[in-house]
């Protein structure tokens, strides 16, 4: 048996660096998604589980004592991958697998937006929380903890160190790149597609450059005029929308939909009557709303998340000097964690492990004594002596057992495996 | 002293142009205020320099084109903060004090009217106008280097260092309206000069076919814009062909044309 099929905390999945942005699109859950997708996991032999799907990256993040977890993991992967030509060793050939404080590592540099495309990005912040809430049932006390600590680690890189300073995200490289158009964007015209979180803080970006949004387009109207209300415009359906193109400066994409939603034969036409006029279409979604053949037609500048990632990359460049610091605040916290993991946990069985067999010897060495009255108070000091020696030795080679597996990190498989054999409680 | 001057002038320019091209060819960014600052001092040069020329004959025409081209380079960096004028303009004028050093700065033979205010202001607006040509087809060329850049979604220097399209659009709309007038100042005040002090025009057949054939290019160039109302990218096609229009026919009436080596 290899330390690799023993439980232990484990992330394996795909990212921006792994694999390229049609590729993600696929392998991207939605929230209603993540729940049953993790029962599937689960019922491969993972313990625990939480799935982080962003447009950067879909991570599992399991407790994991067998391969076939990992293998369930690859092939729901696998089999969003198209038909066609998947690649030799299907989904594995895109992604990553870290292993117990490597996958704890990894989820803190992720926290801290070390792992972003757009270096110290704080967006990343708000979806690991919304991944461990969307995965609390079946996270397990583990994977809580350490989502818990990542939100916590985080906080602290972006207090502590720059790594978050300056505006580098996609919605402020969308102005970066609208402004390189029409220079000036004050008193130019947007209209929004979606009313996601993404779509409002996008709108608000370009608010701020005296854009004026004269519509937000939604499926459900109701989150649509909430919008609508705060940043102006007025709220329609989608359908409606379409019309707009023929006018507006900017068009802002970020729906929910799992397919293009402004394609050639809805817009195409309508911005082919602008007689030049330059539009600027940020799509902000993954799977990306806009058909890419729009950007075919000679006054259309069309920029999906990938492109608008690489823009602000490049407006990261200052934060880069605030690695060091971070990486520092993400060690420390990692061995915080694994103390807390490989060790804290260990302990407290170990103690309780003795006190129960030692509740055992003194009631049976009590019985003995009570049936062997005749013996002098020295032979009865033997007695006790010996039980003591033979507890000690019984125990020895199990305490020996789990302090090395704690030192190495893997004490928690084992520590579930003496509370379960030893009728104890499950950890906190 | 004006071949002193002018030497001067090149190297300063030389540097500026240096220092605007180094950021292409992996170096870091010079600071604003020199890109600014050494131009300018080539400029002060210049004016010293051209100052003291006889505005006849090749030489000092191309040098009075070159300063044109500089003060509205340092314009440009001024009013519509478009420091990238400079990736061309300043090569274009480092070249253009460069021929005027070798087509030699002494007036030649016909220096009659050379200290007359029409003749000045006759190739002061004349180059002017050239100028602002220049600049409209170096707008155009950004604007369309820029375009392809923004088409491309290619996000490296000429990204982050050209100005946005819509004002590149409209300094080629400023120059092509602002460059048509002076142009047609300078034609005019050929004419009144011819007429009013020498009796006509003695100058040679090829420099009034590439006069009008110019004069003809640039208001063809405004009506578009202005009329037509072109802008983006069809405007800037419209200048770059204008431009290397009235540059080729230059050419081909130098090499063709007898007598045509004195004309600018």
């Amino acid at each position: 048996m290899t330390g690799h099929t023993e439980m232990g905390i484990k992330v394996l999945g795909v990212n921006h660096r792994t694999a390229p942005l049609d590729v993600r699109e696929r392998f991207a859950h939605g929230a209603h998604e993540v729940p049953s997708a993790l029962a599937r996991v689960m019922a491969a032999g993972a313990s625990g589980g939480v799935l982080l799907s962003t447009c950067n990256r879909t991570e599992f993040y399991l407790v994991a004592g067998d391969e076939p977890a990992l293998e369930a993991v690859w092939s729901l992967l696998g089999e969003r991958l198209p038909g066609g030509t998947p690649p030799a060793g299907g989904a594995r050939d895109y992604g990553y697998i870290a292993r117990d404080r490597d996958a704890v590592r990894h989820l803190y540099r992720v926290s801290s937006g070390l792992d972003s495309m757009i270096l110290g990005e704080s967006q990343i912040q708000g979806q690991v929380r919304e991944a461990w809430e969307a995965s609390r049932a079946q996270a397990g006390p583990v994977l809580h903890r350490l989502f818990q600590t990542a939100l916590h680690v985080g906080s602290r890189v972006r207090t502590e160190t720059g790594l978050g300073m300056g505006t580098a995200s996609a919605a402020s490289a969308g102005v970066a790149v609208a402004g390189k158009i029409f220079g000036d964007l004050a008193g130019r015209s947007a209209l929004i597609l979606g009313a996601g979180d993404m779509a409002e803080l996008a709108a608000t970006c370009l608010t701020d450059q005296g854009v004026q949004i004269t519509l937000v387009a939604n499926r459900t109207q109701e989150r649509a005029r909430a919008i609508a209300e705060r940043l102006g415009g007025r709220a329609v359906s989608l359908e409606e929308a379409w019309p707009f193109f023929a006018t507006t400066d900017i068009a802002l994409c970020s729906t929910a939909a799992p397919h293009a939603v402004v394609t050639w034969e809805r817009v195409g036409a309508i911005i082919g009557a602008r007689r030049g006029k330059p539009l600027c279409i940020l799509d902000l979604a993954v799977p990306r709303d806009v058909d890419p053949a729009i950007a075919q037609l000679e006054n259309v500048f069309l920029y999906d998340v990938d492109d608008l990632q690489t823009v602000a990359a490049q407006a990261t460049s200052r934060r880069r000097d605030e690695i060091p610091a971070a990486e520092r605040i993400v060690e420390e916290e990692t061995d915080v964690f694994w103390a807390w993991y490989g060790g804290l946990g260990v302990v407290p069985t170990i103690k309780e492990l003795r006190a129960r067999m030692e509740e055992v010897r003194a009631a049976e060495v009590e019985r003995v004594l009570r049936q062997l009255d005749s013996l002098s108070p020295e032979d009865r000091a033997r007695v006790e002596q010996f039980s003591h020696a033979l507890l000690n030795k019984f125990l020895h080679q199990p305490t020996i057992t789990l302090k090395k597996a704690a030192e190495e990190g893997r004490g928690y498989g084992l520590l579930e495996a003496v509370r379960r054999l030893f009728g104890m409680e499950p950890p906190a | 002293m004006i071949v002193t001057l002018h030497l001067v002038a090149l190297a300063l320019y030389g540097l500026a142009t240096a220092l605007t091209l180094a950021p292409f060819m992996g170096f870091r960014p010079a600071p604003r205020a020199l890109t600014i600052a050494i131009p300018c001092a080539g400029a002060a040069v210049h004016v010293v320099g051209v100052s003291q020329l006889t505005l006849v004959g090749l030489g000092p025409a191309l040098s009075m084109l070159a300063l044109c081209l500089v003060l509205l380079q340092l314009a440009s960096e001024r009013l519509v903060r478009g420091s990238a004028v400079s990736f061309f303009a300043a090569p274009l004028a480092t070249g253009l004090v460069g021929l005027a050093i070798l087509s030699g700065l002494a007036p030649g033979a016909e220096t009659v009217g050379a200290r007359n205010a029409w003749f000045v202001l006759h190739v002061a607006l004349s180059a002017l106008g050239l100028a602002l040509m220049a600049l409209a087809f170096i707008a155009a060329a950004l604007y369309l280097l820029q375009f392809r850049e923004l088409k491309a979604r290619r996000f490296g220097q000429i990204f982050q260092l050209f100005p946005p399209l819509e004002r590149l659009d409209q300094l080629n709309r400023f120059a092509l309206v602002a460059g048509f007038p002076a142009l047609t100042l300078g034609v005019l005040l050929a004419l009144g000069y011819g007429a009013q002090f020498s009796g006509g025009l003695h100058v040679a057949k090829a420099q009034i076919v590439w006069g009008i054939f110019t004069w003809v290019v640039l208001g063809w160039a405004v009506w578009v814009r202005v009329v037509r109302h072109w802008a983006g990218r069809r405007a800037a096609l419209a200048s770059i062909a204008g431009f290397s229009a009235v540059l080729l026919v230059y050419i081909a009436l130098k090499l063709t044309q007898p007598g045509a080596e004195r004309f600018l």
